[in-house]
């Protein structure tokens, strides 16, 4: 099995610089990032919310690559330093020995490519894998064009290939404002940047700017529907919402637009963190379940860092990306020193500038996530898709109702719902999970965990940061089982295969 | 503090066969009481593969597995709640000479029991399986045969006891018993004291580790195994599959489920949720499964699980009251208690063949004589 020094997964902001730390410090970097995924990868808004605005073009994975190369410049200059930098290949499982599984040679990685699976190695490992869309139940939520900021933003500026021509922006942070600047740049026109808060939420001169250019703003407002024919966003109706998150009658605005982009929060992708055991801790002003992290970005496993958005995301860091960019500095030159590579003075030396740097204090987000919810539940009808994969409405959700294609009914069940649920003992969502197949879809709970959350929460009279995390398994990307197969098998795992405890001594390493 | 501090019977394990067992109580008009350290159906019992057979491959379980599989018919009826349960029939196939030869064999004992059982060749394989490989020899077919969902089903149980007036308390450990004059007066635990006429220790891996605690030798060893499921696909099989290594079926909303192949003794805690992690077996499994059905090759993997099951010595199941206190019930069901767990609740006590009494001869270390015991 290859074995690597140091692997940092994410060449986002935060992960190249991290790499290009550790490699100036004199390690061995390798440097792992997904994109570009495959566009049947990207069909399944896996894994960001891409809503199908993708330029056919890219189905060549020639000018994927090219485009992805090209637009890149930080992982050029990683390479640049030394930094063996793998694209187009994503970390979809990590692993390490623990009390209930000690025959791991090592803490390791699942790696794969479009045609490949492989394990590796590392010493020290930086997770640095950026955030994900925060998901919203509207109708039409489920048609082509309906996006999430960060994958208007990777599909814009990464992969150079977003075809939406005229776009509907929810939320008013600076995630929001700034994925309207970024739209109007790359010639897409703002419909309207909406709020269903009273006030806008982001930076005053952002504000300003883009007013100037003529973006107008609905505050107090939600979605009320995303429409179109044959599974395509045409129009969005929006409708203004009173101080109970109710609708007003006769209010809706009807705005033409291909897309409505969801840029109301971003959630850290913690998913391998949580599989390595990394202890987490809900801190909503930093987007939800987050990484326990030291000054030098250190979790609480050995030789396991996080840096970035994976480490806790705030709407300032939209503007400031030295926020993430520090971060990550701070977890390469923590790994440098960890593998020996320098030594502490060095090492305070390296991160000298940092310290000087102020934080920032960023406030909580469930609030106003909360508000967006109930708008859009308000708005749209208890019939709107909290999970998109399993078709579950936020009605089903509530009324713990199994599965449609169950087609069962009885006295008994229609006596039970998510409030009898709360009466039987503490309230789970892993448990919810099993009885409505909420999260269990093809984008593995991507766009619902936090809906649901909210909605249990809500339904119990529980805050939601005292709910238990759905639980993350590997792979944390849908993985073909001709591509997780093992070309690297043991003779010995293929020959010794046990069958259910028979030869019942039979374990193998 | 508890709601209720006393009740006729106190199960230890909101499993399936703890569940089962305090539905079939409490239908027969016991005051019954069922304690968890975590929650419904949280270990093995909403984990499993969700298989329901005969038990040829163990011939004593056969009248139990049997019986079970009458009882599965009504089920979803006589619970009120869905469990999935598709009767469709088991198949289970050979990819080599050695595996047809054992499938032979086992043909023969079914045959001798009674059970119905054909030898089904690569034509017939290939119309119950579409897209199975060509590498697959031959097969036996067991027409009472099937799958259920785990998870439904244990709720399903613990939905329909309540619904008799059961009470369900989870994230309540069990910290201690009170023994007087031979017998179980109360169970301690972290919520409070429970005072009881009987104790059914249902509690899976923690079996032994309760059983210690009044003075008594269970044998159980726990081992965590591992299964992965796939996105959905349409309809292709309906019925319950083994062969190449693995075990699984097509779940109703569409997914592959399949697991097999090592497990690893480990070591449990009265108290603490064993972690249940995956390991790059998933992958050995991935593969198990691509051989065994080239057709789904293409189809992502999107989640695996684990599980911690545990076994006797002989693989098969303890249902017996100990000696002393002589008002303590064991059961245990050694890593197949779903597909019996109809049964299993039903018979709480008296199959001679279970009896504990058969383990005199095992004492402490016994699992260090065997080598099933957890990698320090």
């Amino acid at each position: 099995m290859e074995s690597r020094p140091l692997v940092v997964v994410g060449a986002g902001i935060a992960g190249t610089a991290a790499a290009i730390e550790a490699a100036r410090a004199g390690v061995q970097v390798t440097l792992v990032d997904e994109n570009p995924v495959s566009m049947s990868t990207m069909g399944l808004d896996v894994p960001l919310f891409f809503g199908e605005r993708i330029e056919p073009a890219l189905s060549n994975r020639a000018v994927m690559l090219g485009r992805v190369i090209a637009a890149n410049h930080a992982t050029a200059e990683a390479a640049s330093a030394g930094v063996d930098v793998r694209i187009g290949t994503w970390v979809w499982g990590a692993f390490r020995n623990s009390d209930t599984s000690r025959l791991l040679d090592g803490p390791q990685l699942g790696l794969a490519d479009d045609r490949q699976s492989w394990m590796v190695k590392y010493d020290r490992l930086i997770v640095a894998a950026g955030a994900r869309d925060l998901g919203m139940p509207f109708l039409g939520s489920d048609l082509a064009g309906a996006m999430g900021a960060n994958g208007a933003h990777s599909l814009i500026s990464l992969y150079q290939g977003l075809t939406s021509q005229r776009m509907v922006i929810l939320g008013s942070g600076n995630l929001g404002l700034n994925t309207a600047r970024m739209a109007l740049t790359s010639g897409v026109e703002v419909a309207a940047v909406v709020d269903a808060a009273p006030a806008v939420g982001g930076s005053g001169a952002l504000v300003s700017e883009l007013r100037n250019l003529g973006v107008e703003f609905y505050t107090s407002h939600t979605v009320k529907e995303a429409a179109g024919a044959e599974g395509e966003v045409e129009s969005v109706v929006l409708v203004e919402v009173d101080a109970d998150n109710e609708p007003v009658g006769g209010s809706e605005k009807v705005f033409a637009a291909d897309t409505v982009c969801l840029a109301i929060g971003l959630v850290p992708n913690i998913e391998l963190l949580s599989l390595l055991g990394c202890d987490l801790t809900f801190k909503s002003e930093l987007g939800g379940f987050v990484p326990d992290h030291d000054e030098w970005m250190r979790t609480t496993v050995d030789n396991v860092y996080a840096a970035g958005d994976a480490a806790g995301f705030h709407d300032g860091m939209v503007l400031d990306p030295d926020i993430a960019r520090n971060q990550g500095r701070l977890a390469g030159i923590a790994a440098a020193e960890s593998l020996g590579a320098i030594d502490s003075a060095e090492a305070r030396a390296r991160a000298s500038d940092i310290r000087a740097l102020t934080e920032v204090r960023p406030t909580e987000v469930h609030s106003g996530w909360r508000r967006w919810l109930e708008s859009l539940v308000n708005a749209g009808g208890p019939g709107v898709h909290v999970c998109r994969c399993e078709e579950v409405t936020c009605a089903e959700l509530i009324g713990l109702q199994p599965p449609r294609y169950l087609n069962w009914t009885s006295e008994q069940m229609s006596r039970r719902n998510l409030q009898t649920h709360v009466k039987d003992g503490p309230v789970n969502p892993n448990h919810v999970k099993r009885l409505t197949r909420v999260g269990t879809g093809h984008c593995q709970g991507r766009l619902c965990r936090e809906q649901v959350s909210m909605l249990v929460a809500g339904e119990s009279g529980t805050d939601v940061a005292d709910l238990p995390m759905m639980t993350y398994r590997p792979p944390v990307r849908p993985l073909p089982l001709k591509i997780m197969w093992p070309h690297d098998e043991t003779e010995q795992v293929r020959t010794e295969w046990p069958k259910w405890f028979y030869p019942p001594g039979k374990v193998l390493g | 503090m508890l709601p209720l501090d006393r009740a006729d019977v106190v199960v230890i394990g909101a499993g399936v066969s703890g569940l089962s067992t305090a539905w079939y109580l409490a239908r027969a008009g016991k005051n019954v009481v069922v304690v968890d350290k975590g929650m419904i159906g949280g270990e093995a019992s909403g984990r499993n593969g969700g298989m329901i057979s005969e038990r040829v491959d163990e011939p004593d379980l056969i009248p139990m597995a049997v019986e079970s599989l009458e009882l599965w018919k009504t089920l979803d009826d006589d619970l009120g709640y869905p469990t999935e349960f598709i009767h469709q029939g088991r198949l289970q196939v050979a990819v080599t000479e050695e595996e047809m030869g054992d499938l032979y064999s086992e043909r023969d004992v079914a045959m001798r029991h009674g059970i119905s059982v054909e030898v089904v060749d690569t034509a017939e394989i290939r119309d119950m399986i579409p897209g199975i490989s060509d590498r697959v020899l031959g097969g036996t077919f067991f027409a009472n045969g099937g799958h259920a969902n785990p998870q439904r089903t244990v709720q399903a149980y613990a939905w329909a006891f309540q619904d008799l007036g059961g009470e369900i308390y989870q994230n309540t450990a069990v910290t201690g018993f009170r023994v007087a004059g031979g017998r179980v007066s109360a169970i301690e635990t972290t919520a409070g004291v429970i005072e009881t006429d009987v104790v059914v220790a249902a509690a899976g891996p923690q079996t032994g580790l309760l059983a210690e605690m009044v003075g008594a030798h269970v044998p159980v060893a726990p081992a965590r195994v591992e299964i992965l499921a796939t996105a959905p696909l349409p309809p292709l099989f309906d019925i319950a599959l083994v062969g190449n290594g693995l075990y699984g079926r097509q779940a109703a909303r569409g997914n592959l489920l399949f697991g097999g192949g090592p497990h690893e003794w480990i070591d449990v805690d009265l108290t603490g949720e064993p972690g249940k992690p995956n390991t790059p077996l998933i992958r050995n499994i991935a593969r198990r499964l691509a051989e065994m059905i080239p057709g789904v090759a293409e189809v992502p993997v999107i989640r695996s699980w684990g599980g911690v099951v545990e076994q006797c010595p002989d693989y098969m199941p303890i249902i017996d009251v100990l000696d002393s206190p002589s008002n303590y019930v064991v059961m245990t069901a050694s890593a197949h208690g779903f597909g019996l767990t109809p049964a299993t609740g039903k018979v709480v006590s008296d199959l001679s063949g279970l009896r504990l009494g058969r383990f005199a001869e095992v004492k402490p270390g016994w699992r260090e004589e065997r080598g099933w015991v957890a990698v320090s």
